[in-house]
C-alpha cells in the first residue's frame, strides 16, 4: 500500500498531493521521500506542535528540501505566538496562519467541500495564498 | 509538483489538502489527490458525489514495482501507464481533481 502511494507521487502529472495518515511511522519508511514540498499542519496545542517537531527532522532526513508549516485553528495572538515560537525553535518556516474557522465545521457537518460551501472563508483564502506560494 | 501534507490527526490536514487540491485544479493544473489515511475522508472534503464514494475502486497492491536507481536507491514506480491507472482506479472529484484511496489497496493481492 505504501509502495503504491510512493509510486503515485512519482507519476508524471502537474500536481500529486498526498494527504498522509496521522502516524509518522511511514515517514520513517520513506513513503514521501521524493516530494518537492512537505506541508506540516500545526495546531496551537502542545501535542500537535510536538508531532510537528518530530516530523521536521524525519522529513529533512528524507532529503525533502522544502518543508513548510501551516498554522491552523489559531484563535488569538497567544496561539499565533505559541506556534511561531515553536516553529522557530524547530527551524520550520511558517507559510500561512489560518484562524479558527467555523466555516470548516459547518462544511463538514453538511458533508460539503469547504471551497464550495464557503469559498470566501478565512481558511479557503489562506489556502489560496498557500497555493500561490507553491506555484 | 509533489506535495505531502502531514501533521497530527485532527489538525486539519484533510481540509487543507482538499482545499489546496481544488484551488490548484482551478488554476488550471491537473491534480491527483492521494488519500493516505486509513479512515478515508478526503473524498468528502473534496466534494465528491457520495455515490462514488460508497464503493471506490480497489487498487491492487501489485500496481507498484520496486526498482533500484543508478545509486542503488530503491524507488517505487507504477506498473501500469498512469492513464490506464487513472481510468481504472481514480474517482472523479470536482474541478477535474482525480482521487485515489490508499486504504482501498487490495491487501489480499493477486501476485
Amino acid at each position: 500500500m505504501r509502495g503504491v502511494a510512493s509510486a503515485l507521487l512519482g507519476v508524471e502529472n502537474e500536481v500529486n498531493l498526498l494527504d498522509m495518515e496521522a502516524s509518522i511511522e511511514h515517514l520513517a519508511r520513506g513513503t514521501p521521500g521524493g516530494v518537492d514540498c512537505m506541508l506540516v499542519v500545526v495546531e496551537p496545542y502542545y501535542r500537535a506542535m510536538e508531532t510537528a517537531g518530530r516530523i521536521v527532522p524525519l522529513a529533512k532526513e528524507l532529503g525533502i528540501k522544502r518543508i513548510l508549516g501551516i498554522a491552523n485553528k489559531v484563535r488569538d495572538g497567544e496561539d499565533a505566538r505559541a506556534i511561531r515560537d515553536y516553529c522557530r525553535s524547530k527551524g520550520l518556516e511558517l507559510a500561512v496562519e489560518i484562524p479558527f474557522d467555523d466555516a470548516v465545521r459547518a462544511a463538514d457537518r453538511r458533508g460539503h467541500a469547504l471551497i464550495d460551501d464557503a469559498p470566501d472563508s478565512a481558511t479557503a483564502r489562506a489556502v489560496g495564498d498557500l497555493a500561490r506560494q507553491l506555484s | 509538483m509533489r506535495i505531502a501534507v502531514a501533521g497530527k490527526g485532527g489538525a486539519g490536514k484533510t481540509t487543507i489538502s482538499a482545499t489546496l487540491a481544488r484551488t490548484l485544479a482551478r488554476s488550471g493544473k491537473q491534480v491527483l489527490a492521494i488519500d493516505g489515511d486509513p479512515n478515508p475522508n478526503l473524498g468528502m472534503a473534496l466534494g465528491v458525489d457520495p455515490e462514488l464514494l460508497r464503493d471506490p475502486p480497489r487498487v491492487p497492491r501489485n500496481a507498484a514495482d520496486e526498482v533500484s536507481d543508478d545509486d542503488g536507491r530503491k524507488q517505487r514506480v507504477l506498473k501500469p501507464e498512469f492513464k490506464d491507472f487513472r481510468e481504472q482506479w481514480t474517482v472523479q472529484a470536482p474541478d477535474g481533481v482525480m482521487l485515489v484511496h490508499m486504504t482501498r489497496v487490495d491487501h489480499a493481492g493477486t501476485g
